[in-house]
């Protein structure tokens, strides 16, 4: 059996309802907006939240890139194009500046991202007070009355148990000096290219149907104490042994074929930033 | 009706999106709205934003001298429900509603609760004409420093709304369309301030 999809697969109303909520999103950066999240042909915890997104602001004009942990090749990353592309017939690239449209699961790219763009990023767990309260009635009200002791306190126990903050990923942000938000489970080391970002940023959760955002210019402060500063992570010393770019995101591999101890090599995480470095060393 | 409902609703929606995330930009939906033929008593650039965000799960209610007719057609054309002012999802005051009733429309408008912001009303207002003249001084989430917008309207919507929205995160956001079809978004977080009239700074 062959159906023939609406463009971008949505039938027009929840475009409408996802539309609406984008919207919204947008009025109050970092504010979980709740929404009818709809069913979609890949499994929920797969990036259906972002893909929704996507495919309500798509149109023919638009060029896109979707990127799973750096990667434009991952499975994921594939299987969301082809279905982006089939419907709607627009074209995709690998070039972060030449994508209208980025959408990422957990990394924000290497290279800059620039005014009119729109970046939109999978979220597994959009709630960051959740690991403490479980109830989501209770963390809307948290949220509410701006109560946001037990953020600071999950970090302390990190402090306490590790001696510094040891998140990952996901490590908590204050927007606009108001919400505590998720900035879902991109590296520490992008954290900062969320505060005053050139470009629009939305968060979309399938799974647990919600979608945020921050506006371009919008104050992004990761959380931190005054003796226990944010730190990203540090590739001091270490480059990419493709393209040689330093002061990047860097994969760490362990060599097996170099001896029983291994040598350990580094890789640019960004494939499209790795690519586009070693075509312009090239020419 | 020339306007197609999957594309050109698309195209508005990408100049809503970012008139919305860069409060003081003025983007033009003409080329869609210009594909409205209907008789509605209202702007083609306020059909269009009906059209894309109106559906059965929706209210909203007209402001204007004579709201009936148009009224009459958003419901047939999206499905949505008439409501109160103060029920309303979606509030379009038309380019010919007095000045008292649209200071009754923002203040009756719901401006969400803490727990819910999200559920306020979102404001379409038909000016005569939006420009980035300098006027008015914009400032917040959205804008790299400030940003200057024009609003040619008889209301003073301006203290409406700093009233309305005095108690950030609750408030209502607001759309400004005009005559010719162009689009200023002001979402809750923007502070606006009249050029020239800073005298807190003089005096200090």
């Amino acid at each position: 059996m062959r159906i023939n999809y609406n463009f971008a697969f949505f039938d027009e109303s929840s475009k409408r309802e996802i539309r609406r909520a984008i919207l919204k999103a947008i009025a109050i950066p970092g504010y979980q907006v709740p929404f009818a999240s709809r069913e979609m042909p890949i499994a929920r915890g797969w990036g259906t939240g972002g893909l929704q997104l996507t495919l309500s602001l798509v149109g023919k004009e638009d060029i896109l890139k979707v990127m799973d942990q750096g990667s434009d090749e991952s499975v994921n990353a594939v299987n969301i194009k082809k279905l982006i592309t089939k419907t709607t017939g627009i074209k995709v690239t690998h070039d972060t500046g030449e994508a209208s449209i980025i959408q990422s699961r957990h990394r924000i790219p290497e290279i800059p991202l620039q005014e009119g763009q729109i970046l939109v990023l999978q979220v597994p767990l959009p709630e960051p007070l959740r690991y403490y309260e479980p109830s989501e009635y209770e963390t809307k009200k948290l949220h509410a009355e701006q109560e946001y002791s037990g953020a600071w306190l999950m970090l302390f126990e990190q402090i306490m148990n590790y001696g510094n903050m040891a998140t990952g990923a996901d490590h908590p942000v204050m927007v606009h000096g108001r919400y505590v938000m998720a900035p879902s489970p991109i590296p520490r080391f992008d954290n900062p290219k969320l505060n005053r970002s050139k470009a629009l940023i939305l968060f979309g959760a399938g799974r647990e149907k919600k979608v945020y955002a921050l506006p371009p210019y919008t104050q992004v402060v990761s959380l931190a104490f005054d003796d226990y500063p944010f730190e990203v992570e540090s590739f001091h010393n270490k480059c990419c042994r493709l393209c040689g770019a330093t002061g990047v995101y860097l994969d760490e591999f362990i060599d097996e074929g170099t001896g029983a101890t291994g040598a350990t090599t580094y890789q640019c995480n960004d494939m499209g930033f790795c690519l586009h470095n070693l075509n312009q060393k090239s020419r | 009706m020339k306007l197609d409902l999957v594309h050109d609703i698309q195209a508005a929606f990408r100049k809503i999106v970012d008139a919305m995330s860069r409060p003081g930009q003025i983007n033009s939906i003409k080329e869609q709205a210009d594909k409205l033929d209907l008789e509605s008593g209202c702007f083609n650039s306020t059909l269009v934003l009906a059209l894309m965000l109106l559906d059965t799960e929706q209210t909203f209610h007209v402001v204007a001298a004579r709201p009936s007719a148009t009224t009459g057609l958003i419901t047939r054309l999206t499905y949505a429900k008439a409501a109160g002012t103060e029920r309303a999802d979606y509030i379009f005051v038309l380019n010919d509603a007095k000045p008292e009733d649209i200071e009754k429309a923002f203040r009756a408008a719901y401006p969400g609760n803490l727990m819910n912001p999200h559920k306020s009303a979102l404001i379409i207002i038909e000016a005569d004409a939006v420009s980035n003249d300098r006027n008015l001084i914009l400032t917040g989430p959205g804008i790299e420093k400030e940003s200057y917008v024009k609003v040619k309207t008889t209301d003073h919507w301006v203290e409406l709304r700093a009233d309305k929205n005095s108690e950030y995160p609750l408030g209502v956001d607001l759309i400004f369309t005009d005559t010719d079809a162009n689009i200023l978004c002001i979402p809750r977080t923007t502070q606006v301030r009249k050029q020239g009239v800073n005298q807190w700074a003089m005096l200090q």
